[in-house]
């Protein structure tokens, strides 16, 4: 690659993952290696079973390989305990799930410094603000979230994944239940959290224009990385996509 | 539909299990109680067989009524029979067909342990005394033993003697009504296989020595007969029938027999109910849990349910549908029940042979009514109580099926007005049971309590969501805390009737903590208030002692007053029962200050008069001067003069007559109590170390105490009784614990995608564990709230019900009651125990990806 000057915020070695046993195992990734670099907003993309949603999982510590290495900063997360990795995604990633991102019980505002308050650390009041007026739901704080819209559920989700200043936040398919002006909002709150605060996003999607927003789209294919593409639109994108489905 | 139903339980077998267990248990101690009682009565009918074995008829005097053979009471022989003549023998033997013709006598006989100078008596188990008969001796001689002969023999059942290391040849004391002395052991006996009756003690001399010891001089109890076989048993009654005077009986062996059972059958029965009433309160509370359980099932099958609607499943069908459910789980519920009643009335058994009363080795009796009651009962209550959630599920509309959304709740309006209706009557038959002196009060009492039971169940998800943000306050610090405080509050309704399962047990052990602190401090008071005497003489267990004891001490110069009181015979007054008090009018009041409201107590020195409480004679509508009827066993109908009526106290009953109206009518003569004052000048402690010296010598079972040990030996008899209580209370405790393991194991099956993002963003194990436990220390908590109320108010309400006869104090026992909060808090941490561990456990990534 040619970011060998800039730093690496996760990488991947060699990540294979199999599911199940014998003839009914299914092999979801097959030897992928990738770095994602940090400040930078990448598009994982690919049809249905491509492993795109595995990748992520297990780059988020969510599912473990069954070999290679996954690397969040310089730490191999593949060889952390389950109280370990249980810290490091408390304190180091952020989250933004395609539904049910938040909390019933608790408040906008309170979803939004859960995992501060999971950890028991003090809430940053400057980063707070600063992230709760780029979503514009100040408003909205005291609120619970079956009283907000799709859109603003998933921008306090945003918020969330923002608020303790994890080294990388994962989307996975974020604007997968949303219309595409709440896609639009969310997507422009992720690219303004890239470019004026310098996050490390890495968002999966099967969305084209979602994907566009990003710095680098990664395409897989029946588990392994078949391309990639440096400040990609949607043109390019659907473009690719239709070549990679034939 | 039926087969999905069949398949939706088989998918969810844990539910199941839980939801079941609830009844399980409480089917099982209905069935075991039963197999229990049964299987005592099967034992006593098989021991009072053998004891009539040999016997075709039975000679006894007339009796008025057939006592209750009662609660157990030590005395043992209290026959409340006429002494039969001596002369009457020779005439019964003469009576064509009759074999053999014996007299016996029986009373009690207290055996004292030469090893530790007490007398023996295991548990509850009578202490007899009898006669020996030669010829018709349900006893059988061990080998090595003789029968006893002469005034200084005695001989003892064999499972005293083995349990208490006694040889033939030894020397021991025995204490009988006249006397209490030492005999030389000639031998031992059993009875058929048995080594022991039921625990109790025998100690058995000849004739002359028992009428003696027994104050039967020139008299029998019974005149046992054995025919020759030339007539029925009946026939040859019937003859000796006409060669008795008026006032007699004979009666074949096997009516005896029977009547004997008769007593033990009334004894054993108020067993039974005691012991049916903690089963139905298992049940009751198991009712909740059902209806619990199958509502949130409802909520959380809402959709499948609306797929069946929208398939063109007719509303009767879903509601059949979850009732069919209902029943197939009370049914095998209710079938592992009754197997774990058998297995439970083997311990029981066993646990009361371990306190003395040893049945002899019967098999279990399983009754098909034991079966069939259970079955019915725990499958009624079931389907009964799942008839709600059934109604609710028939409601989801079909269009359910393509929202996310929740099955339909009544109005909370509705709630309202019905909870406060059911609360209502309730309270109002609770109060007419206990207040308006009608019949069948308990019954009353108890529905009400149930009805209230229920109304503040249903009225209290109104009240639960403050109390449990309150209760959640102090978690709030922390997240996990938070959490669990706000999971406790998101569904008011779920987390009000899980507590109102806990809040039925807890409230029973308020009401019944409230009621025992009433009555020990009431009674406590009376003490203070009534006894001016320095010592008290009573013996353990109850056990009546020789009236010797008090007229050896009236001549003392120690003591200026000694006042005998007798008590412990079954009289009638009308239609109820009663046990009046004899006691010596003219020395009563220098140990006793007995508030009189009319006439006096010394009155009672007249022959057939008698004192009445003031309660007894508001009911009866009796006054000073007027007559009244008491029937006694032995002597029939008494028409007595009340010469006074007192206030209710602690050592006068309804009734009080003097000792010698009492006597007059009563077969057993024994001594209860005697009070004491010493007397001016003298050295009490001297005098106590004589009198406890001359106790400890002839009446090994006599105790001495005074006035603060008389005060601390009730109290502690008191909580003994409701120590028991407390236990089988623990039972509806322990199943309203599994009802909160359920309600919290199917909320974490609801939020696990919840729980999967909480995970994610990094909660540990342990946060998920705490939030749970939280959860359910909030729901426990707000139970013994509910159930701190509510028992209070019922223990309010008993004490003023029985303010009448002497429980005029409330007295609320606030440390008992903060420490029955603080163990709800741990029933709570208990019951989350698995909820906790299971949403811990829970995989992340498969919680998320869920759908």
């Amino acid at each position: 690659m040619s970011s060998t000057i800039t730093k690496v915020a996760a990488r991947t070695e060699s990540l294979r993952k199999v599911y199940g046993e014998g003839d009914a195992s299914v092999e979801a990734l097959r030897g992928v290696t990738l770095e994602f670099a940090a400040a930078g907003f990448t598009a994982i993309m690919g049809p249905s079973g491509s492993g795109k949603s595995t990748l992520l999982h297990c780059l988020a510590g969510l599912d473990t390989p069954t070999e290679g290495h996954v690397f969040i900063g310089d730490v191999d997360i593949t060889t952390l305990s389950e109280r370990l990795l249980t810290q490091l995604r408390r304190d180091k990633i952020g989250f933004v799930f395609q539904a049910y991102n938040l909390i019933p019980t608790l408040t906008a505002g309170e979803n939004i410094t859960l995992p501060l308050d999971i950890a028991g650390r003090d809430v940053d009041r400057a980063w707070f603000d600063e992230v709760v007026d780029t979503t514009g739901l100040r408003d909205r704080l005291s609120h619970k979230p079956t009283e907000l819209s799709g859109g603003q559920q998933q921008r306090v989700a945003g918020a969330r994944a923002l608020v303790s200043r994890p080294e990388i936040v994962f989307a996975d398919e974020p604007t997968g239940n949303l219309d595409s002006r709440s896609s639009d909002e969310l997507l422009t709150f992720l690219r303004g959290a890239v470019t004026d605060h310098g996050q490390t996003i890495v968002m999966v999607t099967h969305d084209a224009r979602a994907a566009s927003y990003a710095d680098r789209a990664v395409f897989l294919g029946d588990g392994q990385v078949v391309d990639e593409m440096q400040a990609p639109t949607a043109e390019r994108i659907l473009d690719r996509l239709k070549s990679l489905e034939v | 539909m039926l087969r999905a139903t069949v398949k939706s339980l088989l998918a969810r077998k844990l539910r199941l299990v839980l939801t079941a267990l609830a009844i399980v248990l409480g089917v099982g101690f209905t069935a075991g109680t039963f197999v229990l009682t049964d299987t005592a009565l099967k034992s006593f009918d098989d021991l009072f067989g053998q004891v009539y074995a040999n016997t075709d008829v039975v000679v006894q005097a007339h009796q008025a009524f057939n006592p209750t053979e009662g609660g157990g009471g030590g005395g043992g022989g209290g026959q409340e029979l006429n002494p039969i003549p001596e002369r009457l023998l020779p005439s019964v033997r003469a009576v064509p067909g009759v074999r053999f013709a014996e007299g016996s006598v029986q009373s009690f006989a207290q055996i004292v342990d030469p090893a530790t100078g007490k007398t023996i008596q295991s548990g509850g188990a009578p202490t007899i005394g009898s006669s020996w008969s030669p010829d018709l001796s349900p006893f059988t001689l061990e080998p090595g033993g003789a029968p006893p002969v002469g005034p200084h023999e005695v001989v003892i059942d064999a499972g005293t003697a083995g349990d208490h290391h006694l040889t033939v040849g030894q020397h021991v004391r025995v204490v009988t009504p006249a006397a209490s002395d030492e005999y030389t052991i000639s031998g031992f006996v059993r009875f058929g296989s048995s080594n022991s009756l039921l625990g109790a003690s025998f100690a058995i001399f000849d004739l002359p020595t028992a009428q003696r010891l027994f104050q039967r001089e020139g008299a029998f109890d019974f005149i046992y007969v054995q025919g020759d076989g030339s007539s029925t048993p009946e026939q040859l009654a019937a003859r000796i029938a006409g060669v008795l005077p008026h006032g007699f009986d004979a009666i074949t062996g096997t009516s005896a027999a029977s009547q004997q059972q008769d007593q033990v059958n009334q004894g054993l029965g108020f067993l039974r109910t005691g012991l049916l009433v903690f089963g139905f309160v298992a049940l009751f509370v198991g009712a909740f849990i059902i209806f619990n359980t199958f509502n949130i099932v409802v909520t959380q099958r809402s959709r499948e349910l609306a797929l069946f609607r929208a398939l063109g499943a007719m509303r009767r069908q879903v509601m059949t549908s979850v009732l069919v459910e209902a029943a197939v789980v009370g049914l095998v519920a209710s079938v592992i029940g009754v197997l774990v009643g058998i297995v439970l009335a083997i311990g029981l058994k066993a646990l009361v042979a371990a306190v003395g009363l040893k049945l002899p080795p019967t098999a279990l009796v399983i009754a098909p009514r034991t079966v069939l009651v259970s079955l019915v009962l725990g499958t009624t209550i079931t389907v009964a109580a799942a008839v709600s959630p059934a109604r609710r599920a028939s409601r989801v509309a079909p269009i359910e099926a393509l929202r996310e959304s929740t099955a339909p709740s009544s109005s909370i309006r509705r709630r309202v007005i019905v909870g406060t209706l059911v609360t209502v009557v309730g309270v109002g038959s609770l109060a007419v049971g206990l207040f308006g002196g009608v019949s069948n009060a308990g019954y009353l009492v108890g529905l009400g309590a149930a009805l209230t039971f229920v109304g503040v169940a249903m009225l209290s998800p109104l009240i639960a969501r403050p109390i449990a943000s309150t209760l959640g306050r102090p978690f709030r610090g922390r997240i996990a805390g938070k959490l669990g405080g706000e999971n406790a509050n998101r569904n008011p309704r779920r987390t009000a009737s899980t507590a109102a399962a806990l809040m039925i047990g807890l409230g029973l052990v308020t009401f019944v903590a409230v009621f025992a602190a009433s009555l020990k401090s009431s009674v406590t008071a009376v003490l203070d208030r009534t006894l001016r005497s320095d010592l008290m003489l009573t013996a353990s267990q109850f056990s009546p002692f020789s009236p010797q004891l008090a007229r050896g001490l009236s001549s003392s110069p120690d003591f200026s007053a000694v006042s005998p009181l007798r008590q412990g015979a079954e009289a009638k007054v009308g239609s109820s029962t009663t046990f009046p008090v004899g006691i010596d009018p003219a020395t009563i009041t220098e140990v006793a200050s007995i508030e009189m409201d009319a006439g006096s107590i010394t009155g009672l020195s007249e022959p057939n008069t008698v004192a009445v409480s003031r309660t007894e004679a508001d009911g009866k509508h009796l006054a000073v001067g007027g007559t009244l009827q008491m029937q006694f066993a032995r002597t029939g109908s008494r028409r007595l003069t009340v010469v006074g009526i007192f206030e209710p106290n602690a050592l006068l009953n309804d009734y009080a007559v003097s000792l010698g109206t009492y006597d007059a009518n009563v077969a057993q003569q024994l001594d209860s109590t005697v009070f004491l004052k010493y007397a001016t000048g003298v050295d009490q402690a001297t005098a106590r170390a004589n009198l406890e010296a001359l106790v400890a010598r002839d009446y090994p079972s006599v105790e001495v105490n005074d006035q603060a040990q008389t005060k601390a030996t009730y109290v502690k008899q008191v909580d003994q009784f409701f120590a028991i209580v407390y236990v089988l209370l623990i039972l509806s405790v322990l199943i309203s614990a599994f009802g909160i393991v359920n309600t919290l194991g199917l909320s974490i099956y609801e939020r696990i995608r919840e729980l999967g993002l909480l995970r994610a963003v990094g909660m540990s194990r342990r946060q998920v564990k705490r939030m749970i436990r939280v959860e359910a220390v909030i729901i426990a908590v707000l139970g013994a709230l509910l159930g701190l109320v509510v028992g209070i108010l019922f223990g309010w309400a008993m004490q003023r019900a029985l303010s009448s006869v002497g429980i005029d104090r409330l007295a609320i026992p606030f440390a008992q009651l903060v420490f029955m909060l603080i163990v709800a808090a741990l029933i709570g941490l208990l019951a989350a125990i698995w909820p906790a561990r299971r949403a811990a456990k829970l995989n992340v990534l498969e919680a998320i990806s869920y759908e």
